[in-house]
């Protein structure tokens, strides 16, 4: 929880915060003054037979309310200041996270929920616990200066039980914070849980799983209503400690109101000591523990979560200079396994690939062809052996170095919500309209940019098919300036014609490719043919190949 | 409700029942929760009571002490009637969120289910995310149902009771009152209106944010290979700038609203005051009571909570409707039937599935390996359906040693019978329980050529299904392992088609070899396959064109041979 509350605290800037607690000064006026102006409308005016002088008084509370409104108005403008920079560098930090995470292999489900939902819930638990706990504050200082001038000896009875009911609250909330953790746990495990079993409901039905499936789903349900009831508990404690802190002062004063009035306490001192409980306090009291106990702990849980799945935002390392000459690709003594248990995928691979050649990679599926792929383009580290990539060990080379010796286009084409030409130049943004005119026509991408309206237009990555992003994504591969081309699987959705076209460019293109693919034609185009086949891994001449019936 | 039957099945009961079929109704999910209500009505009752009576005791006790009269017995009602208030509202406190936590448990058993025992294609329209929705958020929404109808009933209690004591005490007050209220109601209704506008455009940016992010997301092998993630950061995060501008406006409305509504609420009191202060100049009130009136005052002002209470009624009349939609599709009807000895004779007698199949008549003798091809549209799916009794024909009959499918237990049925699918959605916690919960694993998988990728996964068989990075022919591998227990007749709907020819070579071996003796009904789309199998049910426009054996039909007919290519 320190972790969050320091988080929390940093947000506080330090002008927009002082601006923040300034103007709470007149917005908690009514309440602050409310109990000393009755008091003196009632035993000097309305009491004493002047109403003109109880009506002067309450005057001067309706003037206070108008203060506090301009107050409060004030302070809810003021109140973004510190909200929205604070919501923005969470932001920064989801989107910089888990675009970090995604490009290091950890791929996150929840990044985009965490961006909508939970980003947005620190953002209004954030703005709700300062809105409680400055009007806290303020409020219980200004009534406990209004007590102190109305009677010193009312405020002894009235503060003692209000701070120690304060204290309590205080005292139940490391519990709570677990609690609700739990609950949020329980909930997003039920989530999970259901969403799995019924996206395979069909899939139950017919293996004759369906009772298997309820049992997997009963489990989260029934620890989901625990932390439920585990909260309701929670809720019954906080209202005993309103029960301290704002009935406890009213039922002092009462008990000892006979005394106070033989001391010669007025009957308005008395009534303006019950109502600034009753009218300051208790409303305080009340929207603090609701405040902190609903706002504050959400704060404390959601962005909890989101600082543990996300670091701060790392510094980029800058980018070496091109290559000189066309590059050697080499593997030696190359290992690779999914888990430390696990068979390795990848065993004691030597590999040479020579600046200029056409290989192609295939094997059966789930064999590694994609695994391999990761690991000579730099991208898995190697449990053991290396990749050396013009003499240089890719392990030591940046991300954006090794852009520079490699392209890899997966199966899966990254088109993004911006231009044609900012999609096909993402590789090369400097490249002319003549450079990419000449990759769209070579690669057979005419027709398709044509009909999303030319380089400038827009691209809406939805609305274009599978086979549509592949080909747009080939066209930038083919006008990437780096000497070696890696296409895993990226021209699984082309259709045969069009995927022979693409390859055929891609062959004429200067430099190294590799191409991994499933479909045997691929294989018969390349110069060389690396068989992946499970138990170990052979190279063979393309001639070798028997092409499968 | 019947006694002694576990509450699932009560909860699909009143489903059925309800409104002819319609589903679960909003009372049904009040009467879900009957044995709290009384308990949280009566609480919340009671304690609006005694906080409506404290000011008069407050009242009473002030002026008591005032003339010098003994405080002791006002002293004593007022702490009572407090420790009753806090009492009750401890009780309603707990009371209400553990009804909601219980109905919440039952209703999202029921859903789950109810939708486990529907035939799959009744289940096409809803989409999974769209289910969860329903299962995770409307059954909390719906749970709530009872105690949103009891604190609709007793929520005007306070306002019409706080009015009630002013007028009692003096109608000016009453009037001072109303005024101030009417005065609430207007800023109410601007605050809605406004601050919906503004939200609306926040979080439409945030809306195109988090769709840059999870295109991003989605190809960050690309970035990964270009390095290029701090661009994509920039891009992603264009327009947070204008984020910023609409969270600002966000506030700025709810700060002229909020200004409007604190100058509101102190205006009602210090009218009540007012109005008090001058019946005390005059004799009809004394000091405590005009005490009591701007408690009341205030303790009637809140009826904008009422809001609060309507929204969530409102909210779980919703999720009510929401899960009923699901619950008032018809589950699947088995019957009570056991299979007879047999060795998986399948039987298509005139079936018709409106659309897809027409009058289709077939016989499969037991132990049969028959292939199913036809273009696509033809019917083969709908047909692997039935044979599988995933669905029930609309005319006709599909039996299996001689008894009607769906005349089966279900038991019966799914212990004869399973099926693999094109794309699996595998379920279950780990790999090993994605195959067969409760057994061995292993001899499934390798018969269904799984066993080596499962053991190069992290932890082997025991890895975590969200753990397994899969293809999709290792996911179709495991989805036939899944089915391979099937004691008669394995249905395989074209369950081998993201598999390279030599992985599938493997497995037709393993499926043709005599030790798999059972009825298999293989769809496909590949002449190898079909070529394999014994006989071949050529389907056309959901028809049986032709059955026999591959090699016939492909010497035969340039139509069969068109459908291979």
């Amino acid at each position: 929880m320190r972790r969050e509350i320091r988080y929390g605290l940093s947000g506080l800037r330090r002008r927009p915060t002082a601006a923040v607690i300034g103007w709470s000064v007149p917005q908690t006026l009514p309440a602050t003054i409310s109990g000393i102006v009755v008091a003196r409308a009632v035993d000097d005016g309305f009491g004493a037979g002047r109403p003109w002088t109880g009506a002067a008084w309450l005057a001067a509370l309706l003037l206070a309310a108008v203060l506090g409104a301009v107050g409060g108005r004030m302070v809810f403008l003021r109140i973004g200041d510190l909200v929205e920079p604070f919501r923005d560098r969470l932001v920064r930090r989801v989107v910089g996270g888990s675009l970090s995470a995604a490009v290091a292999g950890e791929a996150k489900e929840g990044a985009v929920a965490q961006l909508t939902r939970q980003v947005e819930i620190v953002r209004d638990s954030y703005a709700g616990l300062i809105v409680a706990v400055r009007g806290f504050v303020v409020t219980s200082l200004g009534v406990t200066a209004g007590l102190m001038s109305l009677s010193p000896r009312l405020a002894m009875m009235i503060l003692p039980p209000f701070f120690l009911g304060l204290l309590l609250f205080v005292a139940t909330l490391g519990v709570s914070a677990a609690r609700q953790r739990r609950a949020v746990r329980a909930d997003e495990r039920l989530a999970d849980r259901a969403a799995s079993v019924l996206a395979g409901t069909v899939d139950l039905s017919g293996c004759g799983g369906e009772v298997h499936g309820r049992s997997l789903v009963a489990g989260p349900i029934a620890e989901q209503a625990r932390a439920e009831r585990a909260l309701a508990w929670v809720a019954a404690l906080r209202s005993l400690c309103f029960v301290v802190g704002g009935w406890l002062p009213l039922i002092a004063v009462l008990a000892a109101s006979g005394r106070l009035v033989e001391a010669g306490f007025s009957a308005g001192t008395i009534t303006g000591g019950l109502l600034y409980i009753l009218y300051g306090l208790q409303p305080a009291l009340n929207s603090f523990i609701s405040g902190v106990g609903g706002s504050g702990l959400r704060f404390v849980v959601t962005l909890g979560r989101i600082l543990d799945s996300t670091g701060p935002p790392e510094p980029v390392r800058s980018a070496a200079a091109a290559p000189t000459a066309p590059p050697d690709l080499e593997a030696r003594g190359l290992t690779f396994a999914y888990g430390p248990h696990s068979e390795p995928i990848v065993h004691n691979l030597d590999l040479r690939i020579p600046a200029g050649d056409h290989l192609a990679i295939v094997g059966a599926s789930g064999i590694g062809k994609s695994t391999l792929a990761g690991l000579l383009c730099g991208l898995l580290p190697p449990d053991s052996g290396t990749v050396s990539v013009g003499g240089r060990d890719v392990a030591g080379l940046s991300p954006l170095e090794l852009a520079r010796f490699r392209v890899l286009i997966p199966q899966e084409a990254y088109v993004f919500a911006g231009t044609v030409r900012d999609n096909l130049a993402y590789l090369r943004p400097e490249a002319g309209p003549g450079q990419i005119a000449s990759a769209v026509d070579a690669v057979g991408a005419s027709d398709l940019v044509e009909r999303i309206g030319g380089p400038a237009a827009t691209v809406e990555p939805s609305e274009l098919s599978a086979g549509e992003r592949q080909q747009l994504a080939l066209v930038r591969a083919h006008l990437s300036p780096a000497p070696i081309c890696v296409l895993d699987e990226a021209t699984c959705h082309l259709d045969p014609v069009a995927e022979r076209r693409a390859e055929a460019a891609f062959a004429e293109r200067p430099g190294t490719l590799i191409v991994i693919a499933h479909r045997t034609g691929s294989a018969e185009r390349a110069r060389r043919v690396l068989v992946l086949d499970g138990a170990a891994v052979g190279e063979r001449e393309p001639a070798q190949i028997q092409p499968a019936s | 409700m019947r006694r002694n039957e576990p509450p699932e099945r009560a909860a699909l009961r009143v489903a059925e029942s309800s409104g002819s079929g319609r589903g679960l109704s909003f009372g049904a999910a009040v009467a879900r929760a009957r044995r709290w209500l009384p308990l949280i009505g009566g609480s919340s009752v009671l304690g609006t009571l005694s906080m409506l009576a404290l000011p008069l005791v407050l009242a009473e006790t002030v002026d008591a002490a005032v003339a010098g009269r003994g405080v002791a017995a006002p002293m004593a009602a007022a702490a009572g009637l407090v420790i009753v208030s806090a009492a009750c509202e401890l009780v309603d406190a707990f009371a209400g969120a553990a009804c909601t936590a219980a109905t919440t448990a039952w209703l999202r058993r029921g859903m789950v289910r109810h939708v486990l025992a529907l035939d799959p294609h009744r289940l096409r329209r809803f989409d999974t995310g769209d289910l969860t929705a329903r299962v995770s958020a409307n059954c909390a929404d719906a749970a709530r149902a009872g105690p949103a109808a009891v604190g609709a009933a007793t929520g005007l209690l306070p306002s019409i009771g706080s009015l009630a004591m002013l007028a009692y005490l003096d109608w000016w007050l009453a009037a001072a009152f109303i005024a101030g209220l009417a005065l609430v109601a207007v800023v109410l209704r601007v605050f809605t209106s406004r601050t919906t506008a503004a939200v609306a455009a926040y979080q439409r940016i945030q809306g195109a944010i988090a769709a840059r992010l999870s295109e991003a997301l989605a190809g960050r092998r690309t970035i990964a290979a270009a390095g290029t993630v701090e661009r994509e950061r920039h891009r992603v995060l264009a327009e947070l700038p204008r984020l910023r501008e609409h969270g600002v406006e966000t506030w700025r409305v709810l700060a002229a609203t909020g200004a409007q509504s604190a100058l509101v609420g102190p205006l009602t009191t210090v009218g009540v005051l007012l109005a008090a202060g001058l019946a005390l100049s005059s004799g009809r009130l004394s000091p405590g009571e005009m005490l009591a009136s701007a408690q009341y005052a205030m303790s009637g002002a809140g009826i904008g909570a009422l809001t609060g209470v309507f929204a969530t009624l409102a909210r779980s009349r919703a999720g009510v409707r929401r899960l009923s939609e699901v619950t008032g599709v018809p589950v699947a009807e088995y019957g009570e039937l056991d299979l007879p000895d047999g060795d998986g004779r399948l039987e298509f007698r005139a079936v018709s599935v409106e659309g897809p199949l027409d009058g289709v008549d077939l016989i499969l003798p037991g132990g049969t390996v028959a292939a199913v091809v036809g273009a696509s549209g033809a019917g083969k799916s709908v047909l692997a359906e039935l044979a599988a009794g995933l669905r029930a024909p609309d005319a006709g009959e599909v039996l299996l040693d001689g008894v009607p499918l769906r005349r089966l237990r279900r038991e019966a049925l799914r212990r004869a019978v399973a099926w693999a699918p094109e794309r699996p959605v595998l379920v279950g916690a780990t790999v090993a329980d994605a195959i067969a919960p409760g057994r061995s694993p292993r001899p499934a998988a390798r018969a269904a050529d799984a066993h080596d990728f499962i053991r190069r996964l992290p932890r082997g068989y025991g890895t975590p299904l969200d753990q397994a990075p899969m293809s999709g022919g290792e996911a179709q591998r495991i989805g036939l392992a899944r089915a391979w227990h099937a004691e008669r007749l394995l249905v395989l709907d074209d369950a081998t088609s993201s598999l390279d020819t030599v992985t599938e070579r493997r497995i037709v071996d393993a499926l043709t070899a005599p030790e798999a003796a059972r009825t298999r009904l293989l769809v496909t789309h590949r002449a190898a396959t079909a070529a394999r199998a014994e006989l071949v049910v050529w389907l056309e426009a959901g028809r049986v064109r032709a059955v026999g054996p591959h090699e016939r039909l492909w010497a035969e007919s340039p139509a069969y041979r068109e459908v291979f290519a």
